[in-house]
């Protein structure tokens, strides 16, 4: 039994180093020299060249590429959870003509990967610009932020959906019966009463959400073609596959980090909630 | 459906309008000029844009980026088009040859008979010889230029200098020698040969079917001509391909992707292998990595060996082109700009703007216009690298004509990625060849003229 | 009262209809209506053409690769994950360990980040002569191995994607089997049931069904997060050695296969991973045990 432990133990700890490492590695590689980067990459930094960061986030553009990430993530959450919350409670708790064929369609969905239809989606989208500039004379479609998080939080509503209809059809119903009585509106009942109760799954939905829209860098290099108004992920895959131009490995690492930084904090501090709502991410795309 | 989707799109985002608009809102009247950024840097497309408009009064709004298709494809396929496009062929998301395909380019023969903006000379006069008259210029073999040629950059085979010095090696003159030093250098165990991506293969390929056929066979290689690839001449080309794949770096292939070819890069420089094909950029681009190196170091530059003593050696001129979308609104002031990009003040612009490295030092831009003369300006490496002409190689120009769309076969998964393999030894010379044959007559059928 | 609850469903569920109808329904459809088109880059206007985009398909070396490499990918990255997200989160649960929660935090990192910083990472693991890899079989007296030539590029994705996803499914079928009764083991152990017994006579059984939908949509998932990996870590290369069919798809605008063709490999794309979700789906159809 102690040597079964041990063993237990060492597969344990050598999974834990096989993650770390990289992860350890990339931080370190962040503050070394450009020149070093052409050395063992193993070595550790002569010392630690803080100048990278500053490099990326002025001459790389990674301080504007944060800032688009950042508002792209926020304001896709947003649309999701004010589109998605009222549908998937309606959707659990009335029995209306058409819910179930609703069902359906969202369940469809979970098997529709957003990189399946991005190039229709943005034919779609270059379409529309063109039929607007014959009408309107402007177009507003592509290259357009708010855009792009449309597409994230419809791309993500399947999911959420499901996830936020399973948890409201396990509450009781004596809630909106008792609040029905007090003479509370359905709107009052949903979002003073229900939603509050929901709130494990609502930090389920926006964990889940904002790791996938934060990381996701397809569709926002497919769909904004101005370079600048890229986000995080998009800018560093540039950053990292230019040719023929001076290769400025500095800047790559340190904008790794702060791709990866920010989703690490946040996931520390709420392991514990991510981790609960996993029964239900097996669905996870 | 399309319909459909489009108008419900602008029902769901009227508040777009308002919200989140961020439509490009352009300088009216301006002539839009887009010019990629590479390792020339984006600062030398500012001034030339300024000087440009001290000299005509023509307001320019310069777009630059080193992706420069993400930019400007989106809003070109909306019908948003720049008056001038500096971006060459060649490049892995094609977008000029797209606009080649899809006769979408205005014909510069006005430029060439104007006269460049401020000086007396005629554009045809300064343009240096035979530039205005390969199938990257004339791209449909009517005799009419459609690209201009800009920034010439002879490639060539590079090498380490002082490593040749070092072992007391000559640079071989034919492919004969060529495979002497290959084994000379494996005994010290050195590689003969390494390429960053298969996709550098074209100015090789390009300049070895001129030195093996000339520019006769060269012409009708690059139109998929019956038979050819089953000639005498096409039977050297590829005896040597594969002769070469065989002293290639076995390293090479594991590292020819967008991620990791500056390794391939590096292994030249650290006496790993002795030559790679490449331009004069790569001194620009691996200037971090010189400071490392703990051997000797110079760069070299040859051109490709002559098939035997008798023959010459050829170096391909790697040239960037300029071009005018048959959808630019301001047509005249684009071919007014275009002219003025070979007046002596842009060129001296071009090759001498200040850039700023990462670590802070000041290198010039380089950028070297194909005018007649301007070799004799240029200093230090360039002086060696432009110079090759004047040693004795001659000029490779050109390029593989265009054709419509194929599903499923396009120039570098049928000509270069497979070397790749050839290498690997997954792949043989004669199976090579086949795929060639087939695609070839694919090509053919589809050609545009 | 009636007609309140009417305009509340409407006001409440139409939002999220029209989204879902405009980015997910239409351009699904256009998938399979453009797939019978020709529709070149930079001109809109589409012909029709048929079932010819099909055909040539059928001819298209490289798509044929990269229906295999994809199809490769999702069996061995499928077994790799599946297998060993079982195992650990056994272990993990099976008995009391110091650092449970550490181990769990830990194993779920590599999920959270990027796949453009891990492909950063792996580029820097596969490095043939400082690599980690190649720097420990070195060390063992071994040859370095070339993780991204011909021979290992399909190998070293998987190892890459599996060292992804692996934590994901482990911490997931923790939360499962933290819902198996004690009672249960606490009998089988009385029964003379060791734990090797105990993880397939009760574990696997209670927690079919989530094996059950991980493995479903796992497939979905691995064909995306496939193309991700090979754009960011090889481009498709060498000689498309690594090319999966979502990437060929999304190269075809640059590849010169035009709209219509891309549209075409989608529609086999979408029809292969719904195939093989109701094929999981019906062949791991059990009885779930009642207890």
């Amino acid at each position: 039994m102690k040597l079964y432990k041990l063993f237990v133990y060492t597969a344990l700890i050598a999974l834990t180093v096989v993650i770390l490492v990289p992860v350890m590695w990339v931080v370190m590689a962040s503050v070394k020299e450009t020149a070093e980067h052409y050395g063992n990459p193993w070595a550790l930094p002569t010392h630690i060249h803080w100048q990278n960061f500053v490099n990326a986030w002025t001459k790389a553009n990674m301080g504007g590429y944060m800032l688009h990430s950042v508002a792209v993530t926020a304001l896709a959450l947003g649309i999701l959870l004010v589109v998605a919350l009222p549908a998937a409670y309606c959707l659990a708790r009335f029995h209306f003509v058409g819910r179930k064929f609703l069902n359906i369609c969202f369940m469809a969905g979970l098997f529709i990967n957003v990189n399946y239809i991005v190039v229709p989606i943005y034919l779609m989208l270059s379409d529309g610009d063109k039929w607007l500039r014959s009408w309107l004379g402007s177009s507003f479609l592509l290259n357009n932020h708010l855009v792009v998080a449309l597409v994230y939080a419809a791309t993500a509503l399947p999911f959420t959906i499901y996830l936020l209809t399973g948890y409201f059809s396990t509450l009781p119903h004596d809630f909106e019966e008792a609040a029905y009585i007090d003479g509370a509106g359905y709107g009052r009942t949903m979002v003073q009463i229900l939603f509050p109760m929901a709130k494990p799954a609502i930090i389920t939905v926006i964990l889940f959400n904002f790791l996938s829209f934060w990381n996701e860098y397809i569709i926002i290099k497919t769909l904004v073609t101005d370079r600048e108004q890229w986000t995080l992920p998009a800018g560093l895959l540039n950053l990292m596959q230019a040719q023929q131009s001076a290769a400025e490995y500095g800047s790559m690492y340190a904008g790794l980090v702060m791709v990866m930084v920010p989703v690490l904090v946040l996931y520390i501090c709420v392991q514990k909630n991510l981790t609960e709502g996993m029964t239900v991410g097996g669905l996870k795309g | 459906m399309k319909r459909i989707g489009s108008l419900l799109l602008v029902c769901a985002l009227v508040i777009g309008l308002f919200t989140g608009c961020r439509s490009n809102e352009s300088k009216s009247g301006a002539l839009k000029v887009a010019a990629i950024e590479t390792a020339y840097g984006a600062q030398m497309w500012q001034e030339v844009c300024k000087a440009f408009t001290e000299q005509t009064g023509i307001e320019v709004e310069l777009t630059t980026d080193k992706n420069l298709e993400d930019v400007i494809s989106g809003p070109m396929q909306n019908g948003e088009y720049p008056d001038v496009v500096h971006l060459a062929t060649g490049r892995p998301a094609g977008l000029t040859e797209q606009m080649i395909k899809q006769k979408a380019l205005y014909p510069l023969d006005k430029v060439l008979e104007s006269t460049v903006p401020g000086e007396n000379k005629k554009v045809s006069e300064k343009i240096a010889g035979g530039f205005t008259d390969t199938s990257l210029t004339n791209p449909y073999g009517d005799g009419k230029t459609y690209l201009a040629p800009m920034f010439y950059s002879p490639c060539g085979l590079f090498y380490n200098q002082k490593l040749f010095t070092e072992k007391g090696w000559t640079v071989p003159t034919t492919w004969e020698e060529m495979w002497e030093l290959g084994d000379k250098a494996k005994a010290e165990g050195i590689a003969l040969f390494t390429y960053p991506t298969a996709g550098y293969f074209d100015a090789f390929f390009f300049a070895l079917m001129y030195s093996i056929g000339g520019a006769a066979f060269f012409d009708k290689a690059t139109h998929y001509a019956e038979g050819i690839w089953d000639s005498a001449e096409a039977k050297t080309v590829f005896s040597i391909l594969d002769k070469l794949a065989s002293y290639t770096h076995e390293k090479t292939p594991a590292q020819a992707n967008n991620q990791d070819f500056t390794k391939n890069q590096l292994m030249v420089m650290q006496n790993e292998a002795l030559f790679m094909p490449n331009g004069t950029w790569i001194v620009g681009e691996m200037a971090q990595a010189e400071s490392t190196l703990t051997n000797e170091f110079a760069w070299g530059m040859t051109a490709l060996p002559a098939v035997n003593s008798n023959g010459a050696g050829y170096s391909f001129c790697w040239f960037e082109q300029a071009w005018i979308p048959a959808g630019a609104e301001s047509k005249e002031a684009a071919e007014q700009f275009i002219a003025f990009l070979y007046s002596d003040k842009a060129c001296e612009i071009f090759a001498n703007t200040p850039i700023q490295s990462e670590s802070g030092t000041t290198v010039k831009s380089n950028a070297i216009q194909p005018v007649l003369g301007i070799a004799d300006k240029l200093e230090g490496n360039n002086k060696l690298f432009f110079s090759i002409y004047d040693n004795g190689a001659k000029a490779a120009m050109g390029g593989f004509a265009a054709f419509k769309e194929i599903p499923g076969i396009d120039i570098s998964t049928v000509f270069f990625q497979p070397i790749d393999s050839l290498v690997a030894g997954t792949l043989t010379i004669e199976e090579y060849v086949t795929n060639i044959k087939t695609a070839s007559d694919q090509m053919r059928a589809n050609l545009l003229q | 009262m009636r007609a309140r609850r009417t305009a509340f469903l409407w006001l409440c569920i139409a939002p999220a209809v029209v989204l879902f109808v405009i980015f997910m329904a239409i351009p699904t459809g256009n998938v399979f209506r453009l797939s019978l088109f020709q529709r070149s880059t930079f001109q809109p206007e589409e012909t029709f053409v048929g079932l010819q985009n099909f055909r040539t398909l059928l001819q298209d070396k490289i798509f044929i690769r990269s229906m295999q490499n994809t199809l490769l990918l999702i069996v061995a990255v499928t077994l790799f994950t599946m297998g060993g997200a079982l195992i650990f989160a056994g272990i993990l649960t099976g008995q009391k360990l110091r650092g449970q929660n550490f181990f769990r935090v830990v194993f779920y990192i590599p999920n959270i980040l990027s796949v453009v910083v891990i492909s950063g990472i792996f580029s820097a693991i596969y490095d043939v002569d400082k690599g980690l890899l190649n720097s420990i079989l070195q060390l063992f007296g071994h040859e370095g191995i070339l993780w991204k030539g011909e021979q290992y590029v399909i190998a070293s994705l998987i190892i890459a994607m599996v060292w992804q996803a692996l934590g994901y499914y482990m911490v997931m079928y923790m939360a499962a089997m933290a819902a198996v009764p004690k009672s249960l083991y606490e009998s089988a152990a009385l029964d003379g049931a060791g734990g090797i017994t105990q993880f397939f006579k009760i574990t696997v059984p209670l927690i079919w069904t989530n094996i059950r939908t991980t493995l479903t949509f796992f497939i979905i998932s691995t064909i995306n997060m496939a193309f991700l990996f090979v754009s960011a870590m090889t481009g498709g290369g060498p000689n498309n050695a690594s090319n999966v069919t979502l990437l060929y798809m999304y190269n075809q605008k640059n590849l010169g296969g035009g709209y219509g063709y891309a549209m075409a490999i989608g529609v086999v794309l979408f029809l292969v991973s719904f195939g093989l979700s109701a094929l999981v789906n019906r062949f791991t159809r059990r009885e779930t045990p009642q207890y």
